[in-house]
């Protein structure tokens, strides 16, 4: 299995978007893109973290939000590999996992009493935007 | 949580009638590294170097690994390296007699670490024997760095470490205090007005205004927290709304700056003629510290 380098990241500072979130983007879109195999060897934290001239804990932050969203996952003696990519859930079980802060976001409607139309619409144009 | 490293309470310092220390209160944890922001003349230095009992306090108390920083014992004192904004250097003697000399006085100086750096930071045989005086602003402020690592402390105290040093220079610098300083777990506190390397090494900021730390937190959650909302003056309730930072009245409009965006944010953000922006760390620096 190909192992991989540091390289592999580029961050930049003075963005809106903490470090930490720009190392998950970049490996969920490898990954999403095929550059990252199921299999492959990451660079380890402290790889990363000397390379780039980032606090471990951050680097540590990132690799442990991707194990648990298992993109990533631990391999003894090997440390992280990308993980085999497991058939999604049915979009209906996904979906119940969203419905606590749909519900959320219901009481709120309702207490801003507007109408079910002008709230679908506005969830329609969030859901479009890009995060 | 283990009990701090670095405990200040209700800390005071004025110089006459100037009050740069208002009741201050502030801990660091052991392991933490944190970044200290604040403007030109906020009193970051003051704030250093009172935490490390360089300077009588008019106020208030501050402990070091749990002593008094004021009656700090030997064994407390060599647990600590601190890079002051002016290297004090000795600076007629060479680097080789400077550190000959403070490796006298630390029971725990790495010299294998010492040759280390010198070596990779361009310290060759010729320029250790020439006068610290005669050396660069950046070389000096290298060599200041050599020595505050030299004898591996518990607790760096950096003050504007990288004010002389070029990117290279900083970069190189930062790689050293990931791959040495932050893995063995040593409690740091860092001033610079060089944003992007915080963001890269401080896991914590804490932003001094007015004599106090006006806030702290993680890098990432600060980062994150951040918005601006842009709303009508007329939509907005006097009282201050959960996380909120700043306020501006411009013309009809308010501009608040929010942390942690509670619910009173969400439901702002849901009217028209509402507008939110994402804040990067600079923008949050200008707003906190205004």
């Amino acid at each position: 299995m190909p192992a991989h380098t540091a390289h592999l990241f580029s961050i930049a500072t003075g963005s809106s978007e903490p470090i930490y979130r720009q190392l998950v983007e970049q490996v969920r879109r490898l990954a999403a893109a095929g550059q990252l195999q199921p299999g492959d060897e990451m660079p380890s934290v402290r790889e990363i973290a000397q390379a780039l001239a980032l606090n471990p804990m951050t680097v540590s932050k990132a690799y442990g939000l991707l194990e648990m969203d298992g993109v990533l996952a631990r391999r003894r003696g090997l440390g992280m590999v990308v993980a085999e990519r497991t058939a999604p859930a049915p979009a209906l079980e996904r979906a119940a996992l969203l419905r606590p802060a749909l519900e959320r976001a219901a009481l709120e409607a309702r207490q801003l009493e507007l109408d079910p139309d002008t709230v679908l619409t506005l969830f329609a144009t969030i859901l479009k935007e890009k995060p | 949580m283990s009990s701090p490293l670095v405990q200040l309470s209700s800390v005071s310092k004025h110089f006459g009638s100037q009050r740069v220390l208002d009741g201050l209160d502030w801990q660091v944890a052991p392991g933490q590294v944190i970044g200290l922001l604040g403007r030109n003349g906020a009193g970051k230095s003051t704030l250093l170097e009172c935490m490390l009992g360089l300077r009588e306090l008019d106020g208030g108390r501050v402990a070091l690994f749990g002593e008094a920083s004021g009656a700090l014992s030997e064994q407390a004192r060599a647990r600590i390296g601190y890079v002051p904004q002016k290297p004090d250097l000795f600076d007629w003697l060479t680097p080789d007699q400077m550190l000959d000399y403070f490796k006298a006085m630390y029971p725990r100086w790495n010299t294998a670490k010492v040759e280390g750096l010198l070596s990779r930071w361009g310290f060759d045989a010729l320029m250790r024997g020439k006068q610290i005086r005669k050396m660069s602003g950046g070389e000096q402020q290298r060599l200041a760095i050599v020595r505050a690592l030299a004898h591996d402390p518990d607790l760096l105290v950096l003050d504007e470490p990288v004010s002389a040093l070029d990117p290279v220079g900083r970069r190189e610098f930062l790689r050293e205090l990931v791959d040495d300083v932050i893995e063995r777990g040593t409690t740091v506190v860092f001033s610079t007005h060089i944003l992007s390397d915080l963001e890269r090494v401080a896991f914590d900021l804490a932003f001094l205004r007015d004599g106090k730390i006006a806030l702290q937190g993680q890098t990432d959650a600060l980062i994150e927290g951040a918005r601006r909302v842009l709303v009508p003056a007329t939509m907005l309730p006097d009282r201050k709304l959960e996380g909120e930072v700043r306020r501006v009245r411009e013309g009809a409009m308010v501009s608040l700056i929010v942390q942690e965006q509670g619910g009173a944010v969400a439901r702002l953000a849901a009217e028209p003629g509402v507008r939110i922006e994402k804040l990067s760390l600079e923008d949050l620096f200008i707003e906190v510290t205004r």
